[in-house]
């Protein structure tokens, strides 16, 4: 590892002792801890709300989380926990707050930082969204030739994009009628690749663009913009109202938005307070609105606001976001593990693992401690993941038998199909999700106990045999609905949150992927020719062949 | 013969009447008392060529008399005649099944209404449920309504064809006699069975319909092209082959019988799985039709159309009705209002309705006069044809009319006139 092996850590008592209990647990197989506790899921289990977290599976005993909460106790996350529900600049980097748990506040909580009434601030811009909103879903948000809004694209990148789509798609079953049909589409990659195809799709006169850029300069989003205004404007002629009736806006950069075109009453706010990953919170979560109604946008708020609560008041023993967290920080800093797969047994949970990936890799993928050292240990374990059974017919071959040790989160609703719309399919359904249940018990069952899930295993050849005691934990949702994904998606931010803590690291900001855009532009100006400085041999390679045509 | 009619739609009235003038003692029940009250004076809510003064003469040779819904068929009656809206499908089972069940008395149900097909063979369940072992003979047959409204007491006293739904033999024996003295000149009835009958009644009123969205798709390519639609439509009607019926181009069609719920064979049918799929486009145009007005006004004053005032002159879904059910109008005032503009409604008959379906709201104000509905306003939408507004008093309009804007949903005025009259004048497929 590049960073000094992963076991070192702050070389304080209780990390000792933690890596001391480490030393007698590295021994221990799961099946082997099942044996000999029959009481075990009964120990390691949790609840909150929606969510149960079983972490029976994790390679740990009740001793191990008093060990990790004095960890945590050490690295005084309690102060930490208090300064980020306090409005502190917790983004030290960057002098700002960090405050995505004030978007869920209810209406009638009090929250005042620098003499700003947060909720006041937070609940207008809710309401102003929600007339936007309305609009749309009662087919009365009108194109420049006066037809019906039909389809809305969103375009954004990032934050922008991962957050409102995975949930969109998260919640399929939770849409609400509109008046007129209402498709919601996402186009984020630069290329141009998803806006090219769906312009070919739709029709002009009854498209509507939201432009989701916390920044308003990020230049993915800008072009793509770029190419539905100027595709607007070849289709519909450049007549009246033409920007103001097909481009809202969602961004903090008020000045920004209303200098590209977006009128005054279309655009939507957010803060510079909230990070662009926990922003789908906001207005940048409009076109979950589209889909769920307003009504379930305020539902998912209440479950995310319900767990704020469950992380700043819970007894941390009892408290889901810490202890995955910590048993995060036992899988990674203690065993060794850098590898963390995210395996939902629910087709509609399918953008869950690329959006989990943004929200632990980027805030977490750091080496630098807040006082500006280089870490001594391992941050962030590589995270990744597909529709659990789906993955199963790609990389769980490796979970299962190949060399890496990899930690996973199984996650999947207990009950489904329950809805009326699914009325007639009903048994069919029930019989599928019973089925994907089954698949999902039975592969966290074979990771943890290996061959001792097996009978007679000992009579299999070697290369059919399962060395099992591969962490996981199971997180179990009564149902997918707008109040449990809320939960359970707001239980992860607290997670990256608690972690960081004990990393020493500042979450917040993301420098790393600054530098990259910046050079483009040069290399921009190379590929269209211009004589720019040296680069390295391999660029000014590709750049000949590419010019060269191939 | 004894026979019970049930409904207050034109049908129900016309047939009840026209049963009753050939010696039948007929008993009509309708819905509200006010109704029957009304009837017994002469006061008939359609205007229909000699329908009122032939109720009122049945009346008098006491061969026609009205009860309510809940009351049972006479005591000697054996035929129940369904005339019911569209949308009371449930009623029509409610009745079948408060059926007095007496031991030799048969029932013949005949169905007049415009139901979804299938509906007379679930009535006919109904029934047989009804009787349930009693030893008596039960028919429910379909009858569909294929009146003219204008000619309706002629429609049905000198059918051009009736279409007669049963496959029950005594059923169809019973209907004959009940229509002979209407069927001689030659046998008009085509018989087929209940579902072939209602169906038939669906696919007419989906070819009408269609000749409409189809005029109406024509008369926005017209409107882009400028070409007068009206011209058009003149060349089209004087072909034989097409003849000039249902080519009039508007702001869309309304009424029951052109409801999705009626129009959509799925309904009852719906396990065959296969949707109409012309009749879903033709209906889907005429619900973009409907806010054509509102698009024109939309276009004319360049999206800007908050705090704007216009003026409606008719929301009844036809002229000379007091009904808005699909109405144009309704989802032009929607499309209105959710953009900020007060909307001024004049209609002859049809306020009370409007009123009902709106609610108080603050940005709807209903007029007796069509000239002060129009005062102050920055347009006027013709939106029902009704006959009063076809010679307005032009230099009084002008001069109440904030902004002398004309959109013509009907076609009913002249461009050329309107425009020497010193308005701007919008039609559909014309200007």
């Amino acid at each position: 590892m590049a960073f000094g092996i992963s076991r070192n850590v702050p070389g304080s008592a209780s990390w000792q002792a933690l890596l001391a209990h480490g030393e007698h647990m590295r021994g221990r197989h799961l099946a082997e801890l099942f044996a000999v506790d029959p009481q075990r899921f009964e120990r390691l289990t949790r609840e909150s709300g929606p969510l149960v977290l079983d972490l029976s599976k994790q390679r740990i005993e009740e001793e191990t989380l008093q060990h990790l909460m004095d960890v945590a106790r050490e690295q005084n996350l309690d102060g930490w926990i208090a300064r980020l529900f306090g409005g502190e600049h917790v983004n030290c980097s960057e002098g700002r707050a960090a405050m995505h748990w004030a978007l869920r506040l209810p209406a009638d909580a009090d929250c005042r930082v620098d003499d700003v009434d947060v909720v006041k601030q937070v609940h207008a811009e809710l309401d102003r969204m929600e007339t936007i909103v309305n609009q749309i879903r009662a087919g009365q948000w009108r194109g420049a030739t006066g037809e019906v809004i039909t389809d809305v694209i969103n375009i954004g990148v990032g934050g922008s994009d991962l957050g409102p789509l995975m949930m969109t798609e998260a919640l399929a079953d939770s849409r609400k009628v509109t008046a007129s049909p209402l498709r919601v589409h996402f186009a984020s990659t630069m290329d141009g690749s998803q806006i090219s195809q769906l312009l070919g799709r739709v029709s002009p006169h009854s498209t509507l663009f939201v432009i989701s850029s916390k920044s308003f300069s990020t230049i993915d989003t800008l072009s793509n913009a770029e190419t539905a205004r100027h595709w607007l404007q070849r289709q519909l002629g450049n007549r009246q109202g033409l920007l103001d009736c097909h481009f809202v806006g969602v961004s903090s950069a008020v000045e920004k938005m209303t200098e590209w075109g977006v009128a005054e009453q279309n655009q939507m706010r957010l803060w510079d307070w909230v990070g662009g990953r926990y922003s789908l919170w906001s207005a940048i979560g409009l076109p979950i609105a589209l889909s769920i109604g307003m009504d379930g946008f305020r539902e998912l708020l209440a479950g995310a606001h319900e767990m704020d609560e469950h992380f700043r008041t819970a007894p941390w023993l009892e408290n889901l976001p810490v202890l995955v967290a910590m048993v995060g920080v036992w899988n990674t800093n203690v065993l060794d593990i850098n590898a963390h797969a995210i395996l939902p047994y629910d087709g509609r949970m399918k953008e869950l693992p690329n959006y989990l990936e943004q929200l632990e890799m980027e805030p977490n993928g750091k080496s630098v401690t807040r006082s500006g050292d280089t870490v001594g240990w391992a941050t962030c374990p590589i995270v990744w993941g597909n529709v659990g059974p789906n993955a199963q017919h790609a990389f769980y071959q490796l979970l299962h038998q190949g060399t890496e040790a990899v930690t996973c989160d199984f996650i999947m609703p207990a009950r489904r199909y329950q809805e009326k719309r699914h009325d007639a399919a009903a048994p069919e359904l029930v019989a599928q999700h019973e089925l994907a249940l089954a698949n999902c018990l039975a592969q966290s069952r074979l990771l943890a106990l290996g061959d001792a899930a097996l009978t007679d295993a000992e009579s299999m050849p070697a290369e059919k045999r399962y060395r099992g005691n591969q962490p996981s934990s199971t997180l179990l949702l009564d149902e997918l609905t707008p109040h449990s994904m809320g939960a359970l998606i707001a239980l992860y931010e607290h997670k990256v949150f608690v972690q960081s803590v004990i990393w020493q690291i500042n979450p917040f900001d993301q420098w790393g992927v600054e530098m990259g855009k910046k050079i483009a532009v040069d290399t921009l100006a190379r590929l269209r020719g211009a004589e720019c400085g040296e680069t390295d041999g391999s660029t000014a390679g590709l750049v000949r062949r590419i010019l060269r045509g191939g | 013969m004894d026979l019970d009619v049930y409904g207050d739609t034109l049908c129900a009235l016309v047939s009840a009447a026209a049963l009753a003038s050939s010696g039948n003692r007929v008993c009509l029940h309708v819905p509200q008392p006010e109704l029957a009250e009304r009837l017994r004076v002469g006061k008939c809510p359609y205007r229909e060529p000699g329908l009122a003064d032939l109720i009122v003469e049945q009346v008098e040779a006491q061969r026609l008399r009205f009860a309510g819904f809940a009351e049972p068929p006479s005591d000697q009656s054996v035929v129940v005649w369904l005339a019911l809206s569209p949308d009371c499908l449930n009623s029509a089972h409610g009745i079948i099944g408060g059926l007095p069940m007496t031991p030799r008395r048969d029932w013949l149900v005949v169905n007049q209404s415009t139901f979804p097909v299938g509906s007379t063979e679930a009535l006919q369940a109904s029934l047989l449920q009804r009787c349930g072992g009693a030893e008596v003979d039960c028919a429910a047959v379909s009858l569909p309504d294929l009146l003219t409204e204008g000619a309706a007491l002629d429609g049905f006293m000198r059918a051009d064809h009736w279409l007669l739904g049963t496959g029950v033999e005594w059923a169809r024996r019973m209907v004959y006699e009940l229509l002979r003295p209407f069927n001689r000149r030659r046998d008009a009835i085509m018989l087929m069975l209940p579902r072939e009958a209602e169906f038939t009644k669906l696919a007419i009123n989906g070819m009408l319909a269609t000749r409409l969205s189809y005029m109406n798709d024509m008369a926005n390519l017209a409107d882009n092209l400028a070409v007068d639609i009206d011209r058009v439509r003149q060349g089209m009607g004087a072909d034989k082959r097409i003849g000039d019926a249902y080519l009039y181009p508007g702001c869309g069609f309304g009424g029951q019988s052109f409801s999705r719920d009626v129009m959509s064979l799925a309904s009852t049918l719906q396990h065959s799985g296969i949707q109409p799929q012309l009749l879903d486009e033709v209906l889907q145009i005429n619900e973009r039709q409907k806010e054509v007005l509102f698009r024109k006004l939309w276009d004319r004053y360049g999206t800007h159309l908050r705090g704007r005032k216009v003026a409606m002159w008719g929301v009844a879904f036809k002229p000379a009705s007091t009904r808005i059910d699909n109405a144009p109008a309704l989802k032009l005032l929607e499309a209105l209002w959710a953009q900020g503009v007060e909307v001024h409604v004049h209609d002859p008959r049809a306020l009370p309705a409007l009123a009902e379906w709106a609610g108080e709201r603050d940005d709807l104000v209903l007029h007796d006069d069509p000239y002060a509905a129009a005062r102050g306003t920055d347009a006027l939408m013709l939106v029902t044809e009704w006959k009063a507004y076809w010679s307005p008093d032009l230099a009084r309009l002008k001069a109440v009319m904030k902004t002398p804007l004309l959109l013509d949903g009907r076609n009913v005025w002249d461009p050329a006139f309107m425009k020497e009259s010193g308005f701007e004048y919008y039609g559909i497929g014309r200007r």
